[in-house]
């Protein structure tokens, strides 16, 4: 991958150009979604985006100090690396890529939680504590099942390279996996029934609720580069392998466009499970999928 | 699998929610500010005992009593006008923030601006209905008056000791 190459994927797409109005648009189309199943009007379209202005356009309490310096790090930290996240999937053919890049990807897509819980705990507010309990103790339940999975499909693939997972053919071991991450993903984006860390009928917004203004505009924005990098990953993973660079970016929109829906089916059809059933769904239920799909990965691959 | 049915009922439906200005239709069994009638009211402050939000206040003058009633205090439970045995009260339907009569709700600035009292006279006592004069003729054989009545239990009492 050429610096060129590097920072058209960054910049351009499936980078900050394409990924920021890509999250607004899969923000509102997860709350209209959910607004239609439930009876109701839901926002209008361009609602994400226009949330993001008025945010930004908002004074924040002033916060002196390496306290403050601190909170007005983490959001920052998260956007940047969601971007870079999004910024890493291999949408286009041959768009280059180096060995390992899987590596950096599921670290890009894990600071983002990581920045979460070190937020809330910096803000002092006994509600961003608890908040951050919660995604600290819900990131351990599903990242275990989610680092398997991704491990499976990469060692069923004997390679740790995007682009060659994205034009791999669909095995047994990759539909399993597949699967694995798409169960990983509610909680990844805190959609119910795992929105324990945003509970905001319980605990208000969770780490986020001392933030404000331009602050909370990146929070969103990061939350909604999040559903980008998340479902485009899936995307990715599915999508057939096509030569033509616009049909794989159309495919690529629609893929996710359809996770996105799946996923706000589930949100709208589930409530949220307490603390301790989300950790025991994963450490019980899936967690033995996802040792299956590992060992029948190493399996094959000693075989081979 | 109830709830993905569910889903797919309103999806198929569309939104209830009511755009503005459309508003929400109001029920019959609506309860809105309670009307008051003074000329039927007697003044009886059974309402005024009723009232658990003391939305209801009932003053007795000389001659007359003030009757207040105080919309900001009530919950519209209805319990005034279920007690009200002369129907001075109803719940009304007319003046309230769902009314179909005004283009907009309307807006309170100050506390207590709805409420609203009403001072009526008291009404002489209604005359004692007469008590109703004793027949002319004499009564009947079969009918039992109290001083025969002690005679009639008796011979009707079993005697002691008749059926051996």
């Amino acid at each position: 991958m050429t610096l060129l190459t590097a920072l058209a994927r960054l910049l351009v797409f499936p980078g900050l150009l394409f990924a920021v109005p890509a999250a607004w648009f899969f923000l509102w189309v997860e709350r209209k979604a959910v607004a239609l199943m439930q009876g109701r009007v839901g926002p209008p379209f361009m609602q994400p985006f226009w949330d993001f202005v008025k945010l930004l356009g908002k004074q924040t309490p002033p916060r002196t100090g390496i306290a403050g310096a601190i909170m007005r790090a983490w959001p920052l930290l998260a956007v940047s690396s969601a971007a870079g996240a999004v910024g890493l999937l291999p949408v286009l053919p041959s768009s280059g890529g180096f060995e390992g890049d899987l590596i950096l990807l599921l670290a890009l897509l894990e600071l983002p939680s990581i920045c979460i819980i070190a937020a809330g705990f910096s803000s002092r507010s006994i509600f961003g504590e608890i908040g951050s309990a919660r995604e600290a103790a819900l990131s351990v339940s599903y990242n275990i099942v989610f680092l398997l999975a991704i491990v499976s499909i990469a060692a069923s693939q004997h390679t740790f390279k995007l682009e060659a997972l994205a034009g791999m053919h669909p095995s047994f071991l990759t539909v399993l996996g597949i699967i694995a991450i798409l169960v990983c993903l509610p909680a990844k984006l805190h959609i119910n029934p795992f929105s324990l860390p945003n509970a905001e009928q319980e605990i208000y917004a969770g780490p986020m609720t001392e933030y404000a203004g331009p602050e909370l505009a990146m929070w969103e924005l990061a939350h909604g580069l999040e559903w980008v990098a998340g479902t485009g990953l899936v995307a990715t993973l599915i999508a057939p392998h096509i030569t033509a660079a616009w049909l794989a970016g159309g495919l690529f929109v629609a893929l996710a466009f359809a996770i996105v829906l799946l996923l706000s089916v589930l949100a709208a059809a589930t409530a949220r499970l307490a603390i301790d059933s989300t950790v025991r769904f994963y450490w019980q239920c899936t967690l033995i999928f996802a040792i299956l799909a590992i060992s029948s990965a190493i399996l094959v691959r000693f075989r081979s | 699998m109830n709830i993905l049915t569910m889903l797919g009922q309103n999806l198929r439906r569309g939104y209830q929610t009511l755009i503005f200005p459309a508003r929400p239709r109001v029920t019959t069994r609506f309860r809105g500010l309670v009307e008051f009638d003074p000329a039927l009211c007697t003044g009886c402050a059974v309402c005024r005992f009723r009232c658990t939000s003391r939305a209801i206040e009932f003053k007795a003058g000389k001659g007359e009593f003030t009757w207040s009633y105080n919309p900001g205090q009530c919950t519209f439970c209805g319990r005034c006008v279920e007690g009200c045995a002369e129907h001075a009260l109803k719940e009304g339907r007319a003046e309230h923030a769902l009314s179909q009569q005004q283009d907009t709700p309307p807006v309170y600035l100050r506390q207590g601006e709805l409420k609203k009292s009403y001072t009526v006279a008291r009404r002489p006592p209604a005359p004692k209905p007469q008590a109703p004069k004793p027949a002319a003729d004499p009564a009947p054989a079969h009918s039992v008056t109290p001083a025969t009545l002690p005679a009639v239990l008796a011979a009707s009492k079993p005697q002691e000791g008749a059926a051996s």
